[in-house]
């Protein structure tokens, strides 16, 4: 009972972050940029000049919304947090550490999701598609979402205060994972050797639950999408906290050396 | 009671001692001075004390409960101020304060109540409403304090509270302190401004190079430097042969002109007070005035700190 009352508090700690997260950074130039124009002229990119079927455009899109939108936030969050000092103010609350990285997640998840939700709408009157099963797109959006945001979030760990160096390390992660998940061209096609690598990517399995749901094909199958993408969620997750222990006392020293080198 | 407690708190950055194994206690409705030249670890021993920097080693108790152990408990008995303003300048000071409030779980009538009752306390009320970007520096320190009191703790951390503040803001900083501090709130107050402290702290400690070196009130403190006891003089006349005299006496530590006036240091008043009569006396000077002054904290301060240096 005391351990289900500390969560209620935790998660309702979280949404009240992410509420306040949304109305401050939404509007941002770098989360526009990177989570908005960028899928968008990497999506043109694709599709310029290719004849390229609807159900796989309209997957297509929505995986590299999923993956760039819900990752573009953390990484913004994050660094501008600590250069206000504004997380200290978090960090101070009777509230875990964990809260306010769900906090971000979920400012992430609603971010993406809003975003993804787009290119679907369109498909549906304009291009006339058809969701084979509309259960397994709203599965495959939240758990992409979730996983996605989860990556931005390890990144974001490193305790730097400029959101350019951590978007520019993710980038280096995110632009590979297109050309190694079946993105542009579909999983089966690809030579067994890079199959086999696509196994290691997330975007292998949100783009393949979100093909499922438009057109029934999947290369894999949705709980093992579901599955793949939860357990990398879990990674990101941990993997950014240890980071952010691992690298909160190394970059206060190193600021402290600097101070005492000037005295 | 015990408001604050620290067991041997200790902190290296890498091979960096910032803090080294600190011992004091902080008395429930007391308000403590924690003074320390820049670089000393005042920053580092608050953000210790409040959870945000993890110790090396020793730990810290917050009403009795361990900041490593019981973080949650603990943390929900303080509110701190910090020493940058860190308060979302995209948010109005309305807003700034729900959002505190939704984070220590404040029931929703309550926190708006208490909200406005704050806004008024610190003059913000008419501009509640407005983002905070729109603020002085002034006002935001004082949202930032208001920010810090909403879920009513029984202790705050106040670091460099009055830091860049012009005089109006200051006075107005230093009264709700003394108002708080009347009405039960313990206070933690980390400062450089020697002459803050000595107006606001009930207790002093000053840590020099991550060690406390002294502890104490005030007074005492003034008191424990006997060394830095002066004497003030304005003869009718001034020439600098008289400070080469007046530095001649064994009695005398140092001797230095303010304005129109001599500061004698001594350790022993009395005797070096006759002195001076006899001095003047024989030179035909006259004295227009003559004041015994116990030592500045400032100066106590200075004594510690740069005794330590030598």
């Amino acid at each position: 009972m005391k351990f289900l009352s500390r969560v209620i508090i935790e998660i309702n700690a979280s949404i009240a972050i992410a509420k306040r997260y949304i109305r401050l950074y939404y509007i941002r130039p770098g989360t526009i940029m990177f989570g908005l124009m960028f899928p968008f002229f990497m999506f043109l990119s694709f599709i310029v000049g290719r004849k390229i079927s609807i159900d796989l455009l309209i997957s297509s899109l929505v995986s590299m919304t999923l993956l760039f939108s819900s990752s573009s936030i953390g990484p913004m969050i994050l660094p501008m947090e600590r250069r206000l000092k504004t997380i200290e103010r978090l960090l101070v609350a009777p509230i875990s550490f964990y809260s306010i990285l769900f906090g971000i997640v979920l400012c992430s998840m609603f971010y993406s999701i809003s975003i993804s939700i787009v290119p679907i709408i369109f498909g549906l009157i304009f291009l006339k598609i058809n969701i084979i099963d509309p259960i397994v797109l709203i599965v495959g959006i939240f758990f992409s979402s979730i996983c996605f945001a989860s990556l931005g979030m390890m990144f974001a760990s490193y305790p730097t205060e400029y959101p350019g160096s951590v978007t520019m390390a993710l980038n280096f992660v995110r632009l590979p994972l297109l050309f190694i998940s079946g993105v542009f061209i579909p999983l089966e096609h690809l030579p067994s050797w890079q199959q086999a690598i696509a196994m290691f990517s997330p975007l292998s399995y949100c783009n393949d639950i979100i093909r499922y749901a438009v057109n029934g094909k999947a290369h894999y199958n949705v709980i093992i999408d579901i599955a793949a993408l939860t357990i990398f969620t879990a990674i990101f997750l941990t993997a950014g906290v240890k980071i952010h222990v691992a690298f909160s006392d190394t970059k206060a020293s190193k600021k402290k050396r600097k101070i005492n080198k000037f005295k | 009671m015990i408001a604050i407690e620290s067991i041997g708190l200790t902190k290296y950055y890498g091979r960096l001692l910032a803090v080294d194994h600190i011992y004091f206690k902080v008395n429930v409705g007391e308000v403590f001075g924690f003074l320390g030249p820049n670089g000393a670890g005042k920053t580092t021993t608050i953000r210790m004390l409040t959870g945000l920097t993890k110790p090396t080693e020793g730990t810290a108790k917050i009403f009795g409960y361990n900041i490593l152990r019981e973080k949650i408990m603990a943390k929900k008995m303080f509110g701190v101020v910090p020493e940058f303003t860190n308060i979302y300048d995209g948010l109005t000071a309305w807003d700034n304060l729900m959002f505190m409030g939704e984070l220590y779980r404040i029931p929703k009538y309550e926190r708006e109540k208490y909200g406005l009752e704050l806004l008024k306390i610190f003059g913000l009320y008419e501009r509640r409403n407005d983002l905070v970007k729109t603020f002085s520096k002034g006002m935001k320190r004082k949202l930032c304090i208001a920010m810090a009191l909403i879920h009513k703790p029984r202790l705050l951390f106040l670091d460099e509270p009055t830091s860049g503040l012009d005089i109006h803001s200051t006075i107005i900083i230093r009264n709700i302190i003394r108002k708080l501090n009347e009405e039960g709130v313990t206070v933690f107050l980390t400062t450089h401004n020697i002459e803050e402290a000595n107006i606001l702290c009930d207790r002093i400690a000053i840590i020099y190079r991550g060690r406390i070196i002294a502890i104490n009130t005030p007074e005492r403190l003034k008191m424990a430097i006997k060394k830095v006891q002066s004497i003030v003089i304005a003869f009718n006349r001034f020439s600098p042969k008289i400070l080469e005299d007046l530095r001649k006496n064994s009695l005398i530590n140092d001797v230095r002109k303010e304005g129109d006036k001599i500061r004698l240091y001594t350790s022993d008043p009395p005797d070096v007070l006759e002195y001076i009569f006899q001095y003047a006396n024989r030179n035909g000077l006259k004295i227009i005035s003559i004041n015994t002054l116990r030592p500045s904290l400032e100066e106590v301060f200075l004594k510690l700190t740069g005794g330590m240096e030598k």
